[in-house]
């Protein structure tokens, strides 16, 4: 018996083009997962137009504006940082995924101040204040809270990809003929943006 | 969805350059500050406004996807399997929408 | 197992000791952890469903209390749905088979395999802790409606939680799948000859991806509600149940495909090995997959025609409804077709698959029967629809299951179990299950409402037969474990091919070797199913 013969086709094989169809299809998964908060934000919207166009006048358009600006910033250095790293520039691609750490960190601290905001006005769900409202301003709340949450959250994670791959690149195991993971987690900060992209005018800019 | 064997395709790895990526930043900038515009001075124009703002958001998508995310330059399945999900989800928003205007 | 010292290396021997299973990535060891933990959870849903018949024996109070009545069926649900049926044959036989018939040694992504049973089992520990902890397990079924879900004092949000891992764990299984027919196959293998199985899989899986995200947002909504007060689906705060209902069937109801597809993939296995004999209309059943998995995604609705839904609405639904019956036709056509002219030899796996055509016509036709709108504002809600979707999903999925289990049970474990018992076994849960699940789709037409606790006295006889019939499935159930556990025991040894079968997982050892092959698979000349030796036309 021949214990030595693999297949050539084995699954344990490195395989780029596998590992980014599979990091895809996640991304699908994700698009999915917030689509559904987008259709429950389309249905409540149509249904409560005027409320959600009230509530909307709570939020701060200018640091919406700001934290998209941050965010295009970072995923344009994100996308950059690949190309170092294509071009075997392991350093400046470190350096360009730390900017986009950075970027993450902005967004997250501004994002902290407008939730703090929110909290001080007593718009947050539960407080007196916000059970004084109309269902449709609820509503719209309650969705913004939840949509924005949840992309915190990706923001969060995110960044945390983007770390390990710092890691990785340090000790070579991601490199100029190696770089699927970095080229992942960029994808998955791109889709981070992506989200942020429709979040924007759908909260900020409905008035 | 049938036949997408990718296997066979060249193994092009396209690598995009510093100032394309530069580029696609500035338009993307651009794009915001005509959305915010419109929002904040055009408040009279109410519901195209909201058009106009999706349709903006939509165009930034895909400048993100065709460049950041590279998919112009990746094998075609990537966009054709991307414009299957887009157009799965678009089906949902247009039957659940369909069953919420035809209630009385 | 000390005569397996006398035997080559394979999968089964190669390591030994718990934590060789425990930290596997080999797939084949995955796909027996699966095996296992999903026959537990399921014989833990039959007990379930037994104590319903059982309490449903006589009208009025017999064994249990009308809210624990409520508790069992929402957890028989839970279970079988998410415990058992959705991942049942993809992760067992899936995980099992699908790389060998793709003649490569694992999945795209081992370790996210091994992740996703770890997921599994976290999933299943939850929606089993509800049993200790909190409340009492949930009572609202297994839909988990808005807004009655939002107010139970039972425990829904473990319940939810579970349901939300196990939907990641089912989706990180899909995406493995489709990598590894993309990238994996075996040089020359292209999408048109493949195996059926990696087919039905392969339509599988996309659902998985593209439908489970949808639920998995949802449910999350309903623990943001209970816990924080996010009142998305609480009419009192001006959201709106029906907007629930939309979410819960976008994903639920692709996943009666996730659940069906497989099992006509594992048929389209069985028929032509035991028809010695090229299947009819490769291509069709192959594609057919691809639409059931496609139309499936727009006829969500037709779960709520009763819920207000105007009649423009619910024509477009129903209309889609019937286009699915199309595809599915056309498999049964081409399986029966198949079976004409071709040399059959009655196997145990055959009379499953036959068992499956049989239960899933029942289940089909029933389903177009709920399809209709004018007769579905009748039967909604009544046994009527309980008798369905068990003919659909036991009597389909469950059969293939039991099938699938029988036909590579050799390959599995080398050795074969006794072939009379298991034709008794067949028989029993065949005569079993109809006995069960017959009198429900009449019972239904009668007027019996699903989900009540109690019902009037002119029911009683057809529930004391469904009670029966109940009976007569759990010993025919535990007699086909007893002869499966005996098989692995103490069965006769068999060699690499016992069914003369010609797709590439008959081509290794039986058990495998630890890497699937250790000389390059040959790919069948002329497609996957051309028998050598089948009849000409």
């Amino acid at each position: 018996m021949n214990h030595t013969f693999t297949l050539p086709n084995s699954g344990h094989n490195y395989d780029a083009k596998a590992s980014k169809l599979g990091m895809w299809l996640f991304l699908y998964t994700e698009l999915l997962l917030f689509g559904g908060l987008f259709l429950v934000y389309m249905v409540y919207r149509s249904l409560n137009e005027e409320a959600f166009l009230l509530a909307s006048f709570n939020l701060d358009v200018w640091m919406g504006t700001f934290n998209t600006v941050v965010l295009l910033t970072s995923s344009m250095t994100v996308a950059m940082s690949i190309t170092a790293l294509q071009l075997g520039d392991a350093k400046k691609s470190i350096m360009l995924l730390w900017l986009t750490i950075a970027a993450a960190l902005i967004f997250l601290v501004v994002k902290y101040f407008e939730w703090g905001a929110k909290f001080e006005h007593g718009l947050f769900p539960g407080m007196d204040h916000f059970n004084t409202l109309p269902p449709g301003e609820r509503l719209y709340f309650y969705l913004y809270f939840f949509m924005t949450g949840l992309h915190g959250l990706h923001v969060i994670v995110g960044g945390i990809f983007i770390g390990v791959v710092i890691k990785k690149i340090k000790n070579k195991s991601v490199n100029k003929n190696r770089y699927q993971l970095l080229e992942n987690s960029g994808l998955y900060w791109h889709l981070v943006d992506l989200i942020w992209i429709y979040l924007f005018p759908l909260f900020y800019l409905i008035h | 969805m049938s036949n997408k064997d990718h296997n066979s395709e060249p193994h092009a790895e396209h690598i995009s350059s510093y100032r394309e990526h530069f580029g696609t930043w500035v338009g993307l900038i651009l794009l915001t500050m005509m959305t915010v515009f419109i929002s904040v001075f055009g408040a009279d124009l109410r519901t195209l406004s909201v058009a106009t703002a999706l349709l903006i958001a939509s165009v930034k998508a895909l400048v993100v996807g065709y460049y950041f995310m590279h998919l112009k330059y990746d094998p075609a399945i990537y966009r054709i399997m991307m414009g299957i999900v887009m157009a799965l989800f678009t089906v949902f928003l247009v039957m659940v929408i369909f069953d919420y205007l035809t209630r009385n | 197992m000390s005569e397996t010292a006398a035997m080559p290396l394979n999968y089964l021997n190669v390591k030994k000791g718990i934590w060789s299973w425990l930290f596997t990535l080999d797939h084949k060891r995955i796909a027996l952890l699966y095996l296992y933990s999903i026959g537990a959870f399921f014989l833990v849903g039959v007990v379930l469903g037994v104590v319903m018949r059982l309490e449903l024996f006589n009208p009025g109070r017999d064994i249990i209390e009308p809210q624990t009545y409520n508790q069992v069926f929402t957890l028989h649900g839970v279970i079988m749905i998410f415990l058992f049926i959705i991942p049942s044959i993809p992760a067992v036989f899936g995980n099992f088979f699908l790389p060998i018939m793709l003649g490569t040694d694992d999945v795209a992504f081992p370790r996210l395999n091994l992740f996703s049973w770890y997921l599994y089992i976290i999933g299943a520990l939850f929606a089993l802790s509800t049993l200790i902890y909190g409340n009492g397990p949930a009572d609202t079924g297994w839909t988990f409606y808005a807004p009655y879900s939002v107010k139970t004092g039972t425990n829904v949000s473990m319940s939810v939680l579970a349901a939300f891992i196990l939907g990641f764990s089912s989706i990180l299984t899909g995406l493995n799948f489709i990598v590894t027919i993309h990238r994996l196959r075996t040089p020359g293998m292209t999408f048109n000859k493949m195996p059926l199985f990696s087919w039905a899989l392969y339509a599988t899986s996309w659902i998985q991806v593209l439908a489970t995200p949808v639920i998995g947002i949802t449910l999350m909504m309903i623990i943001a509600e209970r816990m924080f007060g996010v009142g998305l689906f609480d009419p009192s705060i001006g959201g709106d149940p029906i907007l629930y209902q939309h979410l819960f069937w976008i994903y639920s109801h692709p996943a009666v495909y996730i659940m069906a597809l497989p099992a006509m993939g594992v048929v389209s296995e069985i028929i032509p090995t035991f028809a010695q004999r090229s299947i009819f209309g490769y291509k069709p059943i192959a594609y057919s997959s691809m639409a059931i998995a496609f139309v499936g995604y727009f006829v969500w609705g037709h779960h709520m025609f009763t819920s207000g839904m105007s009649g423009a609405a619910a024509i477009v639904f129903s209309i889609l409804t019937f286009l699915v019956a199309i595809p599915t036709a056309i498999k049964v056509f081409n399986w029966v077709a198949t079976l004409y002219k071709g040399s059959i030899d009655i196997q145990v796996p055959l009379l499953y698959a036959l068992a499956f055509i049989f239960n899933f016509l029942i289940g089909g036709l029933t389903g177009l029967v709920l399809g209709a709108l004018v007769v579905d504002v009748h039967v909604h809600d009544t046994y009527f629809v309980v008798g369905h979707f068990h003919y659909v999903m036991f009597g389909g999925t469950g059969f293939a299951f039991f099938g699938a289990l029988h036909y590579w049970f050799p390959k599995i474990w080398g050795k074969m179990y006794n072939k009379t018992r298991a034709n008794l076994a067949f028989a029993l849960l065949f005569i079993g299950f109809n006995t069960l699940y017959f009198p429900m789709l009449v019972l239904g037409i009668m007027g019996m409402p699903r989900r009540y606790y109690d019902y009037l006295p002119e029911f009683h006889s057809l529930n004391q037969i469904s009670t029966v019939g109940s009976w007569i499935l759990v010993v025919g159930l535990l007699l086909m474990i007893f002869n499966l556990v005996a098989g692995y025991l103490k069965g006769q040894k068999v060699g690499g091919n016992p069914w003369n079968g010609i797709t590439l997982e008959w081509q290794t050892d039986s058990p495998p070797p630890l890497h699937n092959f250790d000389k390059m698979p040959e790919l069948p000349a002329g497609g996957p199913y051309n028998y050598p030796n089948a009849k000409s036309e």
